[in-house]
């Protein structure tokens, strides 16, 4: 603990007068994005796809339709039962969850301007799962989309942890050629839901 | 070794040369296109600058308001004066938990520490999980770029390393081939380690949490699976308020890569039940360079590497012929604070021109920096004879308009009708490797004064 006191000592010696924090004015950045346009667009951007829905349609089908050979799904919405071949009750350490084929998690927020999409981990037990699963499913609502980081962040208020998405893992560590599917998931879709 | 002679290292293959430069070039040009594609980019750059200034100004207010944030998120904060007692701090957790086998994503703090070497020493084994930066550990090198650690190997070289030590099959270099390989290899390791240590992009105030961002998902398969997680950090990671991530954010990827924003954002506040979360915040030269009013906006620097992309001294010269962690233009006004001497040649491997400046999401005044530098090196540093003397005769000569006239007159010809020999002769180092141009028949001066006349 002695050196806490020695380094705050040292930067009230040398940090300069204060100076005013800025004010953040988002209307700058406006120009009068169509969000779900510049969303798709976005995330196919960036590797991911983006599939509409509507409310009629069950999403577990959906999905078993986008992912038919599948064994182990794992899905957090309701009415779940029949498409979750993994239940988390037994799972003891992440570790386990290494076969994980597909995971389903509702996001509350994306964002057209990168096509990130929010999710926390209120939404999913473990922490892991949307990183360790090979592929990686998030519905999200039309109406839940933002133009730009500044309103995303108004929005974020209570999570232990959470993580903006964008695409699925990818490198370009080999010679600046992209690869899709590094550490994190292979693929990443977004259920857009019409509601 | 200086810059200079670690450069002309690099440069005895041409070729590599250039396909270094256009690599990065590469980079620098997607940058171009994703920045043009914000409105109220220049705004977006000032609201970056501006959010560090007063940051910077108020940095011990901020990490106190930090500490206890953090402290009342479960999350344990250490302090370290410097690399030792960061790489002290780190191996006393680990030796807590009995962690011997580590996973570790990018961090350039802990590179700045050696705490890998520190680590390895005590038997314990550390595993860097960005590919690139995997890559420049099993060849044993440094990463040579602060975003693209392996950017100066291509794609056979990573071919031979792989095969030499994950056992891979000849492949001619395929990319996804070789990262699928490194997928299988280091999901072992994340599934078997016992601790991971991540690096941090910004740490808020407000909310005593901590981003970090990824392309890979390798901080996030480390910080997830292992029940220890270590989160290094400098004091000047430190944002205010949750709100300015949304003008890094929107930086720090498109200035980097090109991408609108990095695969995973992972925004850590409380530890998961059952892990231990750690941060270690480290000065280790940070608040002496705060107390440099010329260089103290060094410390806005949010590491996306675009002043490297686009200088065209690293293009040609390569991350490793500036010998220090953070190499390229950022770096060769960081270095300096901390070892005079060892850096003294780094503020010198620069055209000035300026780019490195114009690119920088936080509007550092880089090149003004490297300018400065260069002053306070020449008065406390020794400098070589011949440009000691060549600087007095050039001073000198600059004061005698008619002295200067006669001497340029005698250049001019000398470059139009001597032989190359004598042009190109040993001391002229800007005969190396290029020719000079063939004299014109007249001065600037004369030219300007007889267009004047008309």
């Amino acid at each position: 603990m002695g050196s806490r006191t020695e380094i705050l000592a040292k930067i009230k010696t040398n940090k300069p007068n204060l100076i005013e924090t800025p004010i953040i004015e988002p209307q700058v950045f406006d120009e009068g994005l169509n969000l779900i346009e510049e969303f798709t667009k976005k995330v196919e951007a960036v590797g991911g796809q983006v599939v509409p829905i509507t409310y009629e349609m069950d999403i577990h089908t959906e999905i078993k339709t986008l992912f038919p050979d599948t064994a182990l799904n794992f899905s957090t919405l309701e009415k779940a039962i029949s498409f979750n071949t993994l239940s988390l009750d037994n799972i003891e350490k992440p570790q386990e969850l290494e076969d994980l084929d597909v995971l389903v998690l509702e996001s509350p927020l994306g964002v057209a301007e990168n096509g990130a999409v929010w999710v926390n981990d209120t939404s999913f037990p473990i922490r892991v799962l949307p990183f360790i699963t090979k592929h990686l499913v998030l519905v999200l609502g039309k109406n839940d989309i933002v133009p730009y980081m500044h309103q995303a962040y108004d929005t974020l208020n209570d999570f232990n942890f959470g993580v903006f998405i964008s695409g699925p893992s990818k490198t370009a560590d080999i010679e600046q050629s992209l690869v899709i599917g590094a550490h994190g998931a292979l693929s990443l879709t977004i259920l857009l839901k019409n509601d | 070794m200086s810059h200079p002679k670690l450069a002309s290292l690099f440069n005895q293959n041409e070729a590599r040369v250039d396909w270094h430069d256009k690599a990065l070039w590469f980079v620098r040009h997607k940058r171009d296109l994703a920045t043009h594609q914000v409105k109220g980019w220049e705004a977006l750059r000032d609201l970056g600058h501006h959010i560090k200034a007063h940051t910077l100004s108020n940095l011990d207010n901020y990490l106190i308001e930090f500490e206890k944030n953090a402290l009342e998120n479960g999350i344990q904060v250490h302090w370290a004066a410097n690399g030792d007692e960061h790489n002290k701090i780190v191996h006393q957790i680990l030796e807590e938990n009995q962690a011997k086998k580590i996973v570790k994503s990018k961090s350039m703090l802990t590179e700045e520490c050696h705490l890998n070497p520190f680590l390895e020493a005590k038997a314990i084994e550390v595993i860097d999980t960005d590919l690139g930066e995997r890559i420049v550990q099993l060849a044993k090198e440094p990463p040579s770029h602060i975003v693209l650690p392996a950017i100066h190997k291509n794609r056979h070289e990573v071919d031979a390393l792989f095969q030499e030590h994950l056992n891979t099959q000849p492949c001619d270099g395929d990319p996804q081939y070789l990262t699928h390989e490194a997928r299988k290899h280091l999901r072992e390791k994340f599934i078997k380690a016992d601790a991971a240590i991540t690096g941090v992009n910004f740490a808020i105030a407000e909310t005593g949490g901590f981003v970090v961002c990824t392309n890979e998902g390798n901080a996030d398969m480390g910080a997830h699976i292992a029940p220890v997680h270590i989160a290094c950090m400098g004091i000047e990671k430190l944002i205010p308020k949750q709100e300015h991530l949304g003008v890094f954010l929107r930086l720090l990827a498109r200035s980097a890569t090109g991408q609108p924003i990095t695969t995973y954002s992972s925004h850590f506040k409380r530890p998961a039940k059952g892990h231990k979360m750690h941060i270690v915040i480290v000065d280790n030269g940070r608040s002496e360079q705060l107390g440099r009013p010329d260089f103290r906006a060094s410390l806005h620097c949010i590491r996306c590497g675009a002043c490297m992309n686009t200088c065209p001294i690293y293009r040609r010269s390569g991350g490793h012929s500036y010998d220090a962690t953070i190499p390229g233009p950022i770096g060769s006004i960081l270095s300096p604070g901390k070892d005079l001497t060892k850096h003294s040649s780094l503020p010198f491997a620069s055209t000035l021109c300026g780019s490195c400046s114009d690119v920088c999401p936080v509007k550092i005044d880089i090149h003004s920096q490297l300018y400065k530098w260069r002053q306070i090196i020449t008065q406390n540093t020794k400098q070589p004879f011949i440009k000691k003397k060549s600087m007095v005769f050039m001073g000198k000569l600059f004061t005698k308009p008619t002295q200067f006239a006669r001497i340029g007159k005698i250049a001019r010809w000398s470059l139009r009708y001597l032989p190359k020999s004598i042009i190109n002769a040993r001391p002229n180092i800007w005969g190396k490797s290029r020719d000079l141009p063939n004299g014109p028949k007249q001065s600037f001066d004369e030219w300007y004064k007889e267009r004047t006349k008309k």
